[in-house]
């Protein structure tokens, strides 16, 4: 196991005056992350992650727990003795510098021969589309241009992890799904062990071979994608990687319900469609059950129209076959939609 | 931006440029022009005059000692008010700005309470050691970095917090220990706060007068400072001489600025 965290507990002291008690950032934390491969904390802001993170990075202290790299403890170790590379949700570029020295930042202060300096970062600028860049400052690239910088600065050293902190938060949409893509490529290519923090769950099941979600300062599920997906432990996990609804007491994404207008199956809830929306090719029913649930339900243009729903008509919904479900935690009455 | 009437706008320009000039501007001239009333004549007069040059030697010395201890202390001030938190810190920041509103005389008086060699609170035990602290140059240098401290911080604190810490924590995570850390990124990134910390201390520094006439004594061709000079002259009636040394003043004063304004770059990015 490459980075081992074990007990890891931090509470940062209210700072708002009126505010109750300390806010609880990580609350008796552990998990192993694997060597070699791209692993996703994920979750929602201020559930914990971003600090776990700098823990490991050393850039914050836990009030107890330790961290473990590479089966060296490092708990007590200062962040420029824990060979760790970490990158900037805000890129923190040294803008008083050039791309290249940028770059060449961590050889120069590790005192590496010129050439092999000079080598190095022609190198790394090469894996990152930046060569043609080399002699310019950071102020006059663009934000994807900055993130793929720091992210060479952050390999140049030749880091045991490599830490992500939100790394594409502040790239715009098209921008960022460029670079995970390219993130997932460059991983395959370097196969340095590499945790990203991300709230964004179509990241996360993109571009990791390992999610671990976390909220509210505790450890929910880890798995990969699938495992995630698939089989979540609970109606968090669940409703936090996709939409979900509410079907008789059972968590379930909308796309596995189905619908029919006479009452096929047994256990099939009586409902009316209150509202029906298209969007593109799908269709979102809102469907009012008998119990009073508004169950919400996706499908294709094409099926609506075959079996013939308009808004108002009444129909029967049943889980489909293989769908994934967990039971509600929530109270019938509070039944809302989710995600 | 609003849109103000053509004649509003030149009664505002006028009013500016026409209070600047009054206040500043032809005050200053006339310094100058009372210099300069018989040619070289007044600067010659005043550059061979040892009280003059001695004065000049002297207030450059404790100038440039101010300016130094300043910088180091500014810096390190700063850094410590923007970048850590500790008890105390409010009422530190506070401390800071005293010798912006306290009146020069006064902090005169305060370091002599402290530092005089017969009544004062370590005067004695310091002056035994073989030190003299007023009535000599020790004494004006302090005197000079009480008045001029918070130029430099005021600078540099709001470049810190802009710049955030984000860049170091990069650097930190790359393997630079904390000298490292400051020398590369960090003093870099303030260089231009400081250059222009340094400039107004030094104006600042070598313009002062109350303070240093208090702890200097004033002691002619010793401890005399080229603001005592110009008052010891003026009222000696040797006015011309005055005015060359108040010229001289302005010239340095001025002639930092200018320097400034050049070096800066014209947006900081």
């Amino acid at each position: 196991m490459s980075i081992d965290v074990s007990g890891l507990t931090k509470t940062f002291p209210s700072t708002g005056s009126g505010r109750r008690g300390d806010f609880v950032a990580l609350d008796d934390v552990s998990v192993s992350l694997p060597t070699g491969q791209l692993t996703a904390l994920l979750g929602p802001s201020g559930g914990g992650k971003s600090t776990l993170l700098r823990i490991i990075a050393g850039l914050d202290t836990a009030d107890t727990g330790t961290v473990t790299i590479e089966g060296t403890d490092a708990t007590r170790l200062p962040p420029q003795k824990r060979n760790v590379g970490f990158v900037f949700q805000h890129y923190a570029v040294f803008k008083h510098m050039t791309v290249a020295k940028n770059v060449a930042f961590g050889l120069e202060i590790r005192k590496r021969p010129k050439a092999e300096i000079a080598e190095r970062v022609d190198e790394l600028l090469k894996l990152v589309h930046l060569s043609q860049f080399a002699h310019r400052l950071p102020s006059q690239l663009s934000g994807g241009q900055r993130q793929r910088m720091a992210l060479a600065r952050a390999l140049a050293v030749e880091p045991s992890v490599l830490l992500l902190d939100e790394p594409f938060g502040a790239l715009d949409a098209k921008v960022r799904k460029e670079l995970r893509e390219w993130l997932r490529r460059l991983h395959d290519e370097v196969a340095v062990t590499t945790v990203f923090v991300t709230h964004d769950q179509e990241e996360a099941l993109e571009v990791a071979d390992e999610i671990v979600v976390i909220n509210e300062g505790r450890v929910e599920q880890v798995g990969t994608p699938d495992q995630l997906y698939d089989d979540p432990a609970n109606d968090f996990v669940m409703s936090f990687l996709g939409e979900v609804t509410h079907l008789s007491g059972t968590v379930v994404r909308p796309h596995d319900i189905d619908v029919s207008t006479s009452p096929q199956f047994a256990g099939a809830v009586e409902g009316t469609v209150s509202r029906m929306l298209r969007v593109g090719f799908e269709v979102r029913l809102h469907v009012l059950t008998v119990d009073g649930e508004d169950v919400s339900v996706v499908m294709t243009r094409t099926h609506a129209r075959s079996v013939g729903i308009r808004e108002g008509s009444t129909v029967w919904l049943t889980v489909a076959a293989g769908a994934t479900v967990v039971p509600s935690m929530r109270a019938a009455s509070q039944v809302e939609m989710a995600g | 931006m609003v849109d103000v009437s053509a004649p509003t706008k030149w009664l505002l320009r006028l009013l500016a440029v026409g209070y600047v000039f009054f206040l500043v501007a032809w005050p200053v001239a006339l310094v100058v022009k009372e210099t300069f009333s018989d040619g070289l004549g007044n600067l010659v007069e005043a550059l061979t005059d040892s009280q003059v040059t001695g004065a000049l030697q002297l207030t450059l010395m404790v100038a440039l000692w101010a300016v130094v201890i300043n910088t180091l202390f500014g810096v390190g001030i700063s850094l410590l008010l923007v970048r850590y938190e500790f008890p105390g810190k409010r009422m530190l920041s506070a401390m800071i700005d005293i010798p912006l509103s306290v009146s020069p005389v006064v902090v005169g008086l305060a370091l002599l309470l402290v530092y005089n060699g017969r009544t004062g609170w370590f005067g004695p035990s310091i002056e035994e050691a073989g030190y003299q602290v007023i009535f000599d140059t020790p004494g004006m240098i302090m005197a000079t970095c009480f008045v001029a401290l918070p130029l430099v911080i005021r600078e540099v604190v709001p470049v810190l917090h802009e710049i955030g810490d984000d860049q170091e924590q990069a650097a930190r995570s790359l393997g630079a220990n904390a000298p490292q850390t400051f020398w590369r990124i960090t003093l870099p990134s303030i260089k231009w706060a400081v250059v222009y910390g340094v400039v107004l201390s030094l104006a600042r520094s070598l313009g002062e007068f109350g303070a240093v006439k208090i702890v200097s004594g004033n002691i002619t061709g010793r401890t005399q400072t080229a603001t005592l000079v110009v008052e010891a002259k003026y009222q000696n009636f040797q006015q011309s001489t005055a005015y060359a040394t108040s010229f001289l003043l302005i010239f340095v004063s001025i002639a930092c600025l200018v320097v400034v304004a050049f070096l800066r770059p014209k947006h900081d990015s």
